[in-house]
């Protein structure tokens, strides 16, 4: 006998199981409330808190619930997309951990009866030796799954702290196109219909990965852990997606859904659930890859590269065949009937019966005490960030030299982006760009995961993050689409922590509201904690948007002397709290609270400026990030054999606080030095500070004029931002 | 759109289980006005067709060795016969690995050095023109991406000097100017080879497919399928 424990749940929620049932269950039903009611499937810890997120917006098809968000892109097309996490599995395993995260989300994507086009990896790591091996492999296994697939990873987001030593941080976003026509999912299953699965066999990998191994903490015993992890098969991954969209354009199947965490068990209720219908399985019509698998076995297995697919009778033999072409194994396992129930057989004796409604949705919740969100309105008291009296040049290469702030072509090199060519900005640009062939309009995708932002006060951290991507996509003069999200964080029992990744969810969510972006999809993965030492709360967010011009981005680099270097939007009161600069100083202080109103108004007068750059003199842009103005000029003129430089005047006493601040909303421009004056003045009349800061020269140095004058030469900052060389970082 | 070329050249492009490049390839040569013809792996016999291409991918995943099951998949034994009728037979990256793999091509194409894949954009020096190119001389330099996992091409010993002496070699990685030297090695090939011809089969790691554009980061792959078309100078492109 099993006991609740064995399976990961607690005594109320055992006791909870037996009142909803009526009954005790048996061992099977056990392991499938286990996988069910775990953190992982259940969000029951973190719905309280999703439920902030908006989720409508004029462009969006489909909100969270599905496998995936859906956004309107055109007449023609829409556009899936999602982000994941596989952080457990990739400390535990990194080469297969990553893989099967990148694998799991194109097949959520693919699901949705998309083609993924894109992929984007933000990615967390500590400090020390292990963790540079395990950079090695997690790097590793994404190249290996998406490279072989023939998905273009095409950003990416890379950070490190030593609080990822043993809880590296891997979230994958997955884009896919969808022809209008095509819509599928795992709701629309009708009774009569038969359940295949296709794909590869089933075995003992990965069983309990959701409700023991990304559910819980990590402790000594880690490595007994293994076994829960699955490995990843990118060959069969592309015949399996080349069948299930063949299939869906072929409109054989009425639903589909993947098989990700909790295999079978998951697919089988989430497809019941969403279509309404009972589902029964015959657990010996699986096939598996090992000889006596019990129907336990089978149903927690996460064995990878599986899709179950519900079939209309008269297009079984059709589909059957469109299987074969592509020399997949396939078996009919079940039938979908009316009612409200999964049944699982063995040898014709019912073996389970769980009403789905009690499996998929009443896992009891995380309840929020009263008022709880009312601490999220004032800032964190925090030690206030140090302010350098003068700047020196040890200040900038000490920034740039930051592995935040570095080269991060040692990692995308190893990413095949330009498959599939639609690539025209790739990895090495703060966003993608893909041109989508006879398409006027183009696709941006942003990511960015700031967490020291979110150290301290995490809803600041949160909002931020908004605020960064859309940047990002306001520099482009692009319409964002929808936002996705991968929340990372620590153990959700420990009420500090619950309450620092809430209060990152609040901040995502009031940022989203003010600037009107919906988000349709996303991801939570908490106990991220190894011997009680937590992450920082982290927010991974991605953005779709609607690029106007993608075969002519707006440069993020200028070409010529002259040019009047501007910034948009400086804080007024600014602030190093959460920089990169402050941690090098040895005190990071808290993050600043972005002032909505103004910044609204310089995105929305970016967006528009950007959207028509030659009318206004708009030469290059460039959104300021982590690092702050510094590393943002320095990334706009350095390179392998850099031709332009820049003259910068500010105020001596403020220089550091501007170079060196990340609030974020600021832009960096290059303008027609013509067109500068109508830039103040039209800037102003939209109430947003546009301050001029300098030109470029025809010099490959930075200058920078405060008080005294600080010189950089281009070519040392270019090698700082290639080989790094901070003293305990891993370079 | 159409070009001045032929329109009526049909090109069989034989997609393998695991091959990934085949749309970008149909989609190059459907730009340069040819007709491509998708190839079943499992054929025996080709139908009437004027040039192949063996695109990239990861056929059969990669298992045993790049290349090496689809270089024995029942469609090889008709490419072997197009090839011995003098058909300009093209292999990108895989396709290439599997030309070697099946002797079409000399040499073989080993793991890089640092046993990670390598994406990026390179620049390669047209060393030799192969027969039935036109529009490129021995000088030129194209800017094409790389991405591979095994693409560090070796002979054997004692052979170098033939391939260079038969003009077999027709690429090599350079600098941005066309110097090629060590430092411009992207994955220790030897003497930086990153094409080789024999006859009409012809085969280098780079992708061409997928510079077809400036907007892309070079329009340098358009000229060199323009190229291999046999087809002059590339006005308007």
């Amino acid at each position: 006998m099993l006991t609740y424990k064995d399976v990961g749940l607690s005594e109320g929620e055992y006791q909870e199981i037996v009142r909803l049932l009526a009954r005790t269950p048996n061992d099977l039903e056990l392991g499938l409330f286990g996988a069910l009611w775990s953190e992982h499937c259940s969000y029951k810890n973190s719905k309280p808190f999703l439920a902030w997120l908006p989720h409508e917006g004029p462009f969006v098809v489909q909100g969270p619930g599905g496998n995936a968000g859906v956004v309107r892109f055109n007449q023609d097309y829409d556009v899936a997309f999602k982000i994941e996490s596989h952080n457990h599995p990739s400390y535990v395993e990194p080469l297969q951990g990553a893989a099967t995260g990148v694998g799991g989300i194109l097949r959520d994507i693919i699901a949705m009866g998309a083609r993924p086009i894109a992929v984007a990896d933000i990615l967390k790591f500590g400090t020390n030796q292990r963790a540079h091996a395990l950079r090695h492999g997690i790097v590793e296994g994404i190249g290996a799954y998406g490279n072989a697939i023939g998905i273009p990873t095409v950003t990416g987001s890379v950070g490190y702290s030593a609080l990822y030593d043993a809880n590296p941080l891997v979230n994958v976003l997955a884009v896919g196109l969808l022809p209008q026509s095509r819509h599928i999912g795992a709701d629309g299953a009708k009774p009569g219909s038969v359940l295949l699965l296709m794909g590869q066999s089933t075995g003992r990998d990965g069983i309990h990965g959701a409700s023991l191994l990304a559910s819980q903490d990590f402790g000594t015993e880690t490595e007994s852990m293994r076994p829960t992890v699955q490995v990843g098969d990118p060959f069969m991954g592309k015949l399996l997606m080349e069948a299930t969209l063949a299939i869906v354009t072929e409109g054989l199947a009425d639903a589909v859904q993947d098989l990700g965490a909790a295999g079978l068990t998951s697919a089988l209720a989430e497809l019941a659930y969403a279509s309404q219908v009972g589902v029964t399985l015959d657990v010996g019509a699986v096939p598996c890859r090992e000889t006596g698998m019990s129907a336990y076995d089978i149903m927690l297995s996460e064995t990878q590269e599986r899709m179950l697919l519900s079939v209309p009778k008269s297009h079984l033999e059709a589909a059957l065949r469109t299987i074969k072409t592509f020399d997949l194994s396939v078996a009919e396992i079940g039938r979908v009937m009316p009612g409200d129930f999964l049944r699982i057989y063995l040898d014709s004796n019912q073996v389970a019966d769980v009403p789905t409604q009690v499996l998929v949705a009443s896992c009891p919740r995380h309840v929020l005490p009263n008022k709880f969100t009312d601490r999220f309105t004032l800032p964190a008291n925090s030690e206030s960030a140090p302010i350098p009296l003068t700047i020196d040049q040890d200040l900038g290469f000490r920034v740039l030299r930051h592995p935040d702030c570095q080269d991060r072509s040692p990692i995308y090199s190893r990413y095949d982006s330009t498959i599939q060519v639609r690539t025209v900005w790739g990895p090495d640009h703060d966003s993608a760009i893909l041109h989508l062939g006879e398409a006027s309009e183009g696709l941006q995708i942003a990511v960015s995961a700031p967490s020291r932002w979110a150290l301290i006060d995490s809803v600041a951290g949160g909002y931020a993050v908004v605020v960064d991507v859309l940047s990002r996509v306001a520099s482009q003069g692009a319409v964002p689409l929808g936002l996705t999200d991968g929340i990372n964080g620590g153990n959700p029992d420990k009420p500090e922590e619950y309450e620092r990744v809430a209060g990152l969810v609040w901040g995502i969510a009031q940022a989203a509201r003010d600037f009107g972006v919906p988000v349709t999809g996303g991801n939570v993965s908490l106990h991220n904690e190894t011997e009680s030492r937590a992450i920082w709360p982290t927010a991974a967010l991605g953005v779709v948007a609607r690029h106007p011009h993608p075969k002519a981005p707006v440069a993020d680099r200028p070409d010529a002397k002259g040019l009047t270097i501007a910034l948009v939007n400086p804080p007024g009161d600014p602030t190093l709290g959460g920089s990169v600069l402050a941690e090098e100083l040895g005190r990071i202080g808290a993050y600043p609270r972005i002032a909505p109103d103004v910044t609204i108004k310089a995105l929305n007068l970016m967006g528009t400026w950007a959207r028509d750059p030659d009318a206004v003199g708009l030469l290059a842009c460039r959104s300021i990030g982590v690092g702050g103005l510094f590393v943002a000029l320095s990334r706009a003129l350095m390179s392998r054999a850099p031709q332009y430089g820049a003259d910068l005047r500010l105020s001596a006493e403020h220089a550091a606080l501007d170079l060196f601040n990340e609030t974020a909303g600021q832009f960096l421009v290059f303008l027609d030095p013509a067109l500068k004056n109508s830039w103040v003045s039209r800037a102003q009349d939209g109430g947003v500070t546009v301050k001029i800061l300098g030109e470029t020269t025809d010099s490959p140095q930075i200058k920078i004029q405060a008080g005294r004058t600080v010189t950089f030469e281009l070519h040392a900052l270019w090698q700082a931002f290639r080989e790094g060389g901070g003293s305990n970082h891993v370079g | 759109m159409t070009r001045s070329m032929d329109a009526q050249r049909e090109v069989g492009i034989v997609v393998f289980p695991g091959s990934n490049c085949d749309q970008d390839t149909i989609k190059a040569v459907r730009e340069l006005g040819a007709t491509p013809r998708v190839l079943d792996y499992r054929l025996t016999e080709l139908p009437p067709l004027d040039r192949l291409i063996l695109p990239g991918g990861f056929s059969y995943g990669d298992y045993l060795r790049s290349g090496a099951l689809a270089a024995a998949a029942p469609i090889m034994d008709a490419v072997d016969e197009a090839a011995l009728l003098g058909m300009p037979v093209l292999g990108i990256c895989n396709g290439f690995q599997i030309l070697c793999e099946r002797g079409l091509l000399p040499g073989a194409l080993l793991p890089n050095p640092h046993g990670t894949f390598i994406s990026q954009l390179e620049t390669v020096r047209v060393t030799a023109v192969p027969s039935g190119f036109s529009g490129l001389a021995v000088g030129d330099h194209l800017a094409l991406p790389i991405a591979h996992h095994e693409g560090s091409y070796r002979i054997a010993e004692g052979q170098l000097h033939a391939l260079f002496e038969q003009g077999q070699v027709f690429l090599q990685y350079s600098d941005p100017d066309g110097a090629v030297h060590a430092l411009t090695n992207p994955n220790g090939s030897v003497a930086n080879i990153a094409g080789i011809a024999s006859g009409s089969v012809v085969g280098l790691m780079p992708h061409p497919e997928r510079a077809m554009a400036e907007y892309l980061g070079s329009a340098d792959g358009r000229r060199f399928l323009q190229a291999w078309f046999g087809q002059k100078g590339s006005p308007g492109c």
